[in-house]
């Protein structure tokens, strides 16, 4: 298991990486738009049919399969290595796969999600 | 007026005669100037000669004097016990290395990892003197040239808490100057030192903490340099997965 860890671990970083981006930047003004400012009315707010066919679009798909997946995978990586840093490195053989595979079941669950938007 | 003191608290250990470390409190004058190690080369000079500890330049450049000073690295000739003062200075030995005797750690598992990665210029060819020196851009020496900063003082290796936890870890400044290198124009050796880079014991055992960089009475950014050695080694892997054929 820790072989194939170490195999796989420049896409997993890859994805954390985007995802950090992602995260960070788009993910946090998103949860402020639609979250925040929209409620408030300070910025305007879509109907349900028009956000849900601005979604649709092949972009909206791609942006949201992106800003559900890629975090997931930021947070895995990082809970891990959080792990690691407690002192967990023992078990980071068991620990990672299934941080991993949250993450992996999350994305595939908001890709599909996506899909049938 | 009585003349003002301070009290340094110091980490003693003499291996041959301690069975474990213990903490001795030396009390030296008070001068707003001075520097850990003025008051480490005070007591050393005027009570205690045994105490041993490092040091060399007392201006922040040969990097033999880094101790942990209340709890976080620092170089002793760049702390300045005005910072403490009226409260006391405990000084101890960088963490996550040996201790050869008092402030003094055993730096050879550094030395054996910073000779790993290789750090110097590899080419195939090198110029001949009729030849001449190599030409570099400006945009070309600031790639690197941060990292050419790095003292090799060891702070960022007390701070880091991996290398504390995994000494196989070879740790902020080896691969930051192993990165110096793969930078850097004239050097053609990025290929040997990947094979080390990209291992679990290089780059990947970085778990993002950042203290390194925290640490670095440089400013050197081990921790960017780390993560642009992540960059280049998943550059690798998707060249090699997507484009076998091709050529790193």
């Amino acid at each position: 298991m820790k072989h194939l860890l170490l195999k796989l671990e420049p896409i997993i970083w890859l994805l954390f990486g985007q995802g950090i981006l992602l995260g960070t930047l788009l993910l946090t003004g998103w949860v402020l738009v639609v979250g925040v400012l929209a409620p408030l009315g300070i910025t305007p707010l879509l109907s349900f049919s028009d956000a849900h066919e601005l979604a649709a679009t092949l972009i909206g798909r791609v942006v949201l399969a992106a800003l559900i997946a890629l975090p997931l995978w930021k947070g895995a990586h990082h809970l891990r290595h959080v792990f690691i840093d407690l002192g967990g490195a023992d078990r980071d053989a068991t620990v990672a796969p299934l941080l991993y595979l949250i993450a992996l079941a999350g994305s595939v669950a908001g890709v599909l999600a996506v899909i049938r938007l | 007026m009585a003349e003002k003191t301070i009290e340094i608290e110091v980490l003693r250990y003499d291996p041959e005669k301690d069975a474990e470390p213990y903490f001795q409190t030396f009390t030296v004058p008070y001068v707003e100037h001075w520097v850990v190690l003025d008051a480490l080369t005070y007591i050393k000079d005027e009570i205690d000669q045994s105490l041993t500890f490092r040091w060399s330049c007392h201006m922040a450049v040969c990097g033999s004097c880094g101790y942990n000073i209340d709890g976080e690295p620092h170089l002793g000739c760049k702390t300045f016990i005005r910072d403490f003062y009226p409260n006391k200075v405990r000084v101890e030995p960088l963490a996550n290395f040996p201790i050869e005797r008092d402030l003094v750690v055993v730096q050879d598992d550094f030395i054996e990892k910073f000779a790993d990665i290789k750090p110097y210029i590899i080419r195939e060819r090198h110029n001949t003197v009729d030849e001449g020196t190599y030409k570099q851009s400006r945009a070309e020496l600031i790639k690197f040239k941060q990292y050419t900063m790095c003292i090799n003082c060891l702070l960022c290796y007390s701070a880091c808490p991996q290398y504390g936890l995994n000494p196989e870890f070879y740790g902020p400044a080896s691969l930051s100057l192993a990165h110096r290198y793969n930078m850097d124009s004239r050097d053609e050796g990025r290929e040997e030192r990947m094979e080390v880079l990209a291992a679990e014991e290089g780059v990947w055992g970085c778990t993002f903490v950042g203290a390194c960089s925290r640490a670095c009475p440089k400013d050197v950014d081990p921790a960017g340099a780390i993560q642009q050695i992540k960059i280049a080694a998943t550059s690798d892997w998707m060249k090699e997965k997507l484009m076998p054929w091709g050529k790193k």
